[in-house]
């Protein structure tokens, strides 16, 4: 185990090589889409234009290489159970990106990435603590079935809710940097005031706040690079596997509630798992003058972007501004659980 | 400011998680004397499970009621483009 400059030297070592691998390596990557002709349009844009997509299999490169960095400085289990997880979401994903799954397939699927991620408790049983903190309140007993379950059960609702929110440029990237800063700033807190709590969970949370980083330069509005359902899952892997080993389950919910709520939104108003070209009505739609406006028919499914319309039609770029608002105040509510939860 | 009801739905709804998620690890998981027979057993089990669907359902309801609430009001007013 490392300790002092070593840490800190490893500490940026697993945010710096994500990053940059993002940073070099996605213009060639896009470059090479492009030639292939692996491009989306961007219907959003009045005429639409055309974005490379898939980004996700750089972004797991680069994911990969961050967590190797901390599982061989820290000697750690923590990121090889992470990479498992995310690997399979991104699998699962690029099959998505390449033959379009079904709404029903891809959440069964996922629960793989999540009984993969349990699995590595048979080699390292201190992978999680099998029970909850709470603020103020401290924790609740330890009852390792149900959290085991839970744990899976966290891998295919996280990864999904991740991914619906990736319907607008810059949306994704935006969401999860945010996120993963709050995730960040709890594990940092749990690290600093519970004893033998390993820094190597530190450091598995910082690839991905460096491919979020990273990837917010090219998603950004407007975007030059969709991730794709392969980069959306795994960063919902990703976060769901850091919140459970890194013990910040409440707080971790808390930042994702604007997905939790529009996932919520659209499984309740479509009545289940429908992928989004299988909505029979969509619930916004571009007008004439660019803006983005909320359907008013009564069957349109009940989205978080509906909602923000129904108070006024937007630009792209402003909606996902209020995205992002949302998003801050329930990061801003996490940090403050995190506090209330380990500063004593 | 327009974003005003969406922060106060955020906010019902992680209070909400906050305190179901305290009621399921903190009354229901421990919930009962261990049972000593099959019967007691699967009536226990069953006994949580229809509180955990209970907690499942405060959720939902609550969140379907503020939605509805929310769209009712802004939907006759809903802009839409002007040509």
């Amino acid at each position: 185990m490392p300790s002092g400059l070593a840490d800190v030297g490893l500490l940026s070592l697993s945010f710096v090589v994500p990053f940059m691998c993002v940073l070099l390596g996605l213009p060639p990557f896009l470059r090479l889409l492009t030639r292939m002709g692996r491009v989306s349009e961007d219907v959003h844009k009045t005429p639409p234009t055309k974005v490379p997509e898939p980004a996700g299999p750089i972004l797991f490169v680069a994911a990969l290489l961050g967590e190797l960095v901390v599982a061989i400085g820290f000697r750690s289990w923590v990121p090889v159970a992470i990479m498992l997880g995310a690997g399979i979401a991104f699998i699962i994903g690029l099959a998505d990106d390449l033959f379009v799954l079904g709404g029903k397939t891809k959440p069964l699927l996922l629960l793989v990435a999540g009984v993969a991620f349990a699995g590595v408790v048979a080699f390292r049983p201190d992978l999680y603590q099998p029970a909850i903190y709470f603020p103020i309140i401290g924790r609740a007993a330890p009852h390792f079935i149900i959290y085991t379950v839970l744990a899976v059960a966290a891998f295919p609702v996280v990864s999904n809710a991740f991914n619906m929110m990736d319907a607008f440029n810059g949306e994704i990237s935006w969401f999860t940097l945010l996120t993963s800063l709050a995730l960040l700033v709890g594990v940092s807190l749990h690290a600093a005031y519970a004893s033998g709590f390993s820094l190597a969970r530190v450091g598995a949370t910082l690839p991905l706040v460096a491919l979020a980083a990273g990837f917010l330069l090219f998603n950004r509005y407007p975007s030059r690079a969709f991730d794709g359902d392969s980069g959306s899952l795994m960063f919902g892997a990703m976060f769901a596997g850091l919140a459970i080993t890194g013990g910040v389950e409440i707080a971790a919910i808390i930042a994702i509630v604007p997905a939790i709520l529009n996932s919520f939104y659209t499984l309740s108003s479509v009545r289940g798992f429908v992928e989004r070209r299988g909505m029979s009505t969509r619930p916004t739609y571009i007008g004439g003058d660019g803006l983005l406006y909320p359907s008013t028919e009564p069957n349109a499914p009940n989205t978080l972007i509906r909602l923000i319309l129904l108070a006024g039609a937007l630009s792209e770029k402003d909606l996902v501004k209020d995205v992002v608002y949302l998003t801050l105040v329930a990061c801003i509510l996490s940090v403050v659980t995190s506090i209330m939860t380990w500063v004593h | 400011m327009k974003l005003a009801p969406l922060f106060g739905i955020e906010a019902v709804a992680l209070l909400l998680i906050i305190a179901e998620t305290y009621l399921f690890f903190n009354f229901v998981v421990p919930l009962g004397p261990i049972p000593h027979s099959l019967t007691e057993y699967t009536g226990l089990a069953l006994l949580k499970l229809i509180l955990i669907l209970a907690l499942v359902a405060v959720w939902f309801v609550v969140m379907v009621g503020l939605t509805r609430i929310y769209v009712k009001a802004k939907i006759r007013n809903a802009p839409r483009p002007s040509s």
